[in-house]
């Protein structure tokens, strides 16, 4: 310390001298009240990533004054990342920006006019309808969010089926979750994973792929981080990835290998756990088959080894590149099949690929091979990246394909039994699934989509190739609603914006990766006008139903007529989720009722199918008897382990033939390099709300281009220089970070910049998985230049025009 | 890759002076910047640079201990503990542990700082 200003500022490594150019931070901290000025403190579930961490608001007449995180939850023992610390920030009046009264503009070239709650329903009552009379029932569409809450994508999904007839009903974890459920059904046959984060303090092996734990999923890194430093000898990490982040921190073996050779690199562990014979005979015998193609053959260990022969590891080596070395892949396969405990942990690196589900297959079956699940410290666990991706819309019927509590559309079985406890007619709703996302937006661009709502999230910046899609959302005759709390980039191409209550300004609840759902009641009023989507949802329902003349969308919301909407109304939402959805499923939550909710720290694992049973926290690992009851439910033998999901009839695990393939676009000589992108630890999707968060817009202002170091030479690139990325779709610019992360030909690029400029979805590529759906954001062809030296930059919200 | 962390209790004591006694001489107003923050002004533009970016070179040793402690390797930033530029603590309030060490703030020992015992930027699980 005691520098001069002069000094300090000589030192410091800012990549440019230049003037401040850019915008006003809404910042205005002078007399910022403190935790200690709380008077109040209500316990509730963080907004930001999957993690689910447990926190507490602190109020001061009225006013969110503070967060801190709740050392009895299991699932962060009081510990908060830096966006969990600050995003009260955001709440009731505290931020400027905040959306407050419903906006029209009949034409998206108009400027939007404040108008009130009664014109604003009716006028998207009106529009839903005049869509639905001329263009038929599948004109119209609900594109919904990870992050709503699960009532609300709950009563969201029914009014779209079964009012409106048709299973036009996606949400953004089809960009990010959608491969880890087609793996987890077709390897385990049953959604979510077998076990919980408890298994971070009993594993021996960390084997993470595809997943920077320590910037997007921090809380739990530190778990992770903790059971290494106290065990550093006996707890191997392993840490698989194209790019070095901070997770290979606390890393014992880095495995980097080129994008799109996974398949390759998982293929080749199985082969030294088969050709060294560290798999589990007992375990495979009891509990598994082999199985491949379309078809499902199932074939035997045999052909699985003939298949396997393909992927020595000296073949995968060559395949794989990077710094992938025979004896690595012996080295990792090894402390994976031997560790007392081995868990796996995987995101978007596996998930948003062209064989994603592939991918994810190929980790379980290491997992199968060894017997490294159901037993303590091993799992198979991907990590979620959105706080209700795996509540709300995962099971609570949020994507195009599935109903309420994991059942299919397509069966008519699982479709009656809804329409049945919906009291509405059998028949009601379609048997055809709708649009998956990419099909959505694509028949929006086509026009066969009129009248589309999306709620809590922004597919104008988050979907790849994102031009292609906003020109669609630009269409006058698609009428756009957006419910949201800030403008966004998807707030430019609406016709009407509906402000919604943020988290703790309404209540519900938020079921996070480890099968757990945790209740947040309201603690602060909205600002203006904004309102509870429920609320929203249901008076919507009750104009259309006038509109359609149709009563069996009244019918739809008829349960929760006359409820207020602060509690009584969600919690009337949950009661039917629960006690009638989910009985008699996989994920049953019966006893998980918003009494027994708030009695828990932390909440409740399902299955949890009595109260007596949730108010012990419920299931810990899935499918152990003794611990699960619905295992000893299913039994049908004396084993300690009872496959029981409801994809698999046989009650087997599926250890899958999956061969390597790479992404769908590969580097050529135009487009020499691969393109990945993701996330820095102080930004969350697309930063509409950690942007307007003075501390963590500074701490990463803008989005950079990783370059690694040798390519950066030869291009003549040095940091902070103005740096071209483009490919066949569009193209950035932006400043150069040349950092030894991304491997040799491979440049990544932060995904959570709203500027035109630095928007890297307007690069990435549109193709996606065939069973899955999930685009493969993670991978494709670019070409770098240099454009110039550094130039002054400014970070950049959008703001309401 | 854990590098080792340091236990060497001379470094603690001038950890404690680098941090404390600049502090306590702003409380008597000795600096032209007096108030919460020793911090130099900045411009608004160079107020977009993360804190370490700067402090890597300006306060190489806190940096190491940083960088090399628990807070570091699960990336918990400066800010996080004292704040940005407008309220900026050289000492952080203390209530700003809590909102992770909530547990250990109510069952400290009232009459003395967190960092009494956990020393700054070290973050031992005890001294």
């Amino acid at each position: 310390m005691g520098l001069s200003r002069r000094e300090f500022l000589k030192r410091t490594a800012a990549l440019t001298a230049a003037s401040y150019v850019g915008m006003n931070l809404p910042i205005g901290l002078d007399g910022e009240a403190q935790a200690a000025d709380a008077d109040s403190w209500h316990p509730g579930t963080c907004r930001l990533c999957g993690s689910g961490c447990r926190l507490e608001l602190g109020v001061k007449n009225g006013r969110a004054v503070a967060l801190r995180g709740i050392s009895k939850s299991r699932t962060n023992f009081g510990y908060l990342c830096m966006k969990g610390m600050l995003f009260y920030k955001l709440m009731g009046n505290n931020h400027p920006d905040r959306l407050k009264k419903p906006l029209y503009r009949a034409k998206k070239d108009q400027p939007f006019k404040e108008i009130s709650w009664d014109e604003a329903l009716d006028i998207a009552a009106k529009e839903f309808a005049k869509a639905v009379k001329t263009h038929g029932n599948d004109s119209v569409a609900y594109y919904g969010s990870g992050q709503a809450l699960t009532e609300e994508t709950y009563i969201f999904q029914k009014v779209m089926r079964g009012g409106l007839q048709t299973n036009n009903v996606e949400g953004n974890p089809r960009l990010c979750m959608a491969s880890a459920v087609g793996g987890y059904i077709t390897s385990f046959g049953a959604d979510e994973p077998i076990g919980s984060y408890s298994n971070f303090e009993r594993a021996s092996c960390f084997f993470i792929i595809g997943s920077n734990t320590a910037e997007a999923h921090p809380v739990l890194f530190r778990r992770i981080m903790r059971r290494k430093m106290d065990h550093r000898d006996t707890v191997k990490v392993i840490n698989a990835d194209p790019r070095i982040s901070p997770t290979s921190r606390i890393a014992d073996l880095d495995l980097v290998f080129e994008p799109g050779t996974d398949l390759a690199l998982l293929n080749a562990m199985a082969y030294v756990i088969v050709d060294e014979k560290l798999y589990d005979e007992n375990f495979l015998n009891n509990y598994s088959v082999f199985r491949k193609g379309k078809e499902k053959k199932q074939v035997t260990f045999d052909e699985y080894k003939r298949f396997l022969a393909d992927y020595t590891p000296e073949k995968a080596a060559q395949i794989c590149k990077g710094n992938i070395t025979p004896e690595k892949i012996r080295t990792a396969a090894r402390w994976f099949a031997t560790s007392e405990g081995t868990m796996s942990l995987w995101t978007m690196g596996i998930n948003q690929r062209k064989r994603g589900v592939w991918a994810n297959n190929l980790i379980h079956n290491l997992h199968i091979l060894t017997g490294q699940l159901c037993k303590p410290g091993a799992d198979s666990f991907s990590l979620t990246g959105q706080p209700n991706a795996c509540g709300g819309v995962r099971e609570g019927g949020g994507l195009c394909h599935i109903l309420p509590a994991h059942r299919l559309v397509k069966k008519d079985k699982l479709r009656h039994q809804v329409e049945k406890l919906w009291n509405i007619p059998q028949g009601r709703i379609p048997p055809k699934p709708g649009y998956h996302t990419i099909a959505m937006f694509e028949a929006v661009n086509q026009g066969k989509i009129k009248a589309i709502w999306i709620n809590c999230t922004s597919p104008a910046q988050s979907l790849p190739n994102c031009d292609k899609y906003r020109k669609g959302m630009a269409r006058d005759d698609v009428f756009m609603v957006v419910t949201d709390i800030f403008p966004t980039k998807t707030t430019e191409l609406a016709n009407l914006i509906l402000p919604t209550a943020f988290i703790f300004e309404k209540t519900g609840v938020y079921g996070c990766t480890e099968r757990r759902s945790q209740l947040t009641r309201k603690a602060v009023n909205a600002p203006g006008e904004a309102k509870p989507e429920v609320w929203i949802v249901r008076e919507w329902a009750l104009r259309l139903s006038k509109k359609l003349n149709d009563p069996v969308i009244k019918k739809c919301v008829e349960p929760f007529m006359g409820k207020e909407p602060d509690y009584e109304l969600p919690k009337a939402i949950w009661e039917e989720y629960t006690q009638k959805l989910t009985k008699g499923r996989d994920n049953d939550l019966r006893g998980a009722t918003y009494e027994v909710l708030q009695k828990l720290p932390d909440g409740v694992q399902w299955p949890a199918p009595t109260k007596e049973f949730a108010l012990k926290g419920g299931t810990d690992i899935k499918f152990v008897r003794g611990i699960d009851p619905l295992a000893d439910e299913h039994a049908k033998n004396q084993m300690p382990y009872q496959f029981y999901g409801p994809a698999h009839p046989d009650h087997k695990l599926w250890i899958w033939l999956r061969p390597q393939k790479g992404p769908e676009e590969m580097p050529d000589s135009t487009y020499p390099f691969y393109l990945s992108t993701g996330r820095v630890i102080d930004h969350w999707h697309t930063s509409s709300m950690t942007g307007r968060i003075p501390e963590l817009i500074r701490a990463n202002p803008y989005a950079f281009v990783e370059i690694n170091p040798k390519d950066a030479e030869k291009l003549g690139i040095k940091p902070g220089d103005m740096v071209e990325v483009s490919s066949r779709r569009g193209k950035n610019i932006l400043p150069a970070k040349v950092y030894v992360g991304p491997c040799e030909g491979m440049v990544f690029v932060y995904w959570h910049d709203m500027k035109e400029e630095r928007m890297i979805n307007r690069v990435t590529k549109d193709a996606f998985d065939p069973g899955s759906k999930e685009p493969e954001f993670k991978i494709c062809a670019c070409q770098i230049r240099k454009v110039s030296g550094p130039k002054p930059l400014k970070p950049f919200i959008v703001e309401l025009t | 890759m854990i590098t080792t962390l340091k236990r060497s209790l001379t470094l603690v004591i001038t950890l404690l002076l680098m941090v404390v006694f600049p502090a306590l001489c702003l409380s008597a107003g000795s600096h032209p910047d007096a108030g919460q923050t020793s911090h130099p002004k900045l411009s608004e533009q160079e107020k977009l640079t993360p804190c370490s970016q700067c402090h890597k070179d300006a306060t190489p040793d806190i940096y190491q201990e940083w960088y090399n402690s628990v807070h570091g390797i699960a990336n918990v930033k400066c800010f996080q503990c004292h704040g940005t530029y407008e309220n900026l603590r050289v000492e952080p309030d203390e209530t700003h542990c809590a909102a992770c060490h909530n547990k250990q703030y109510l069952k400290r020992p009232k009459d003395k700082k967190c960092w009494a015992c956990h020393p700054a930027h070290n973050f031992f699980v005890h001294k």
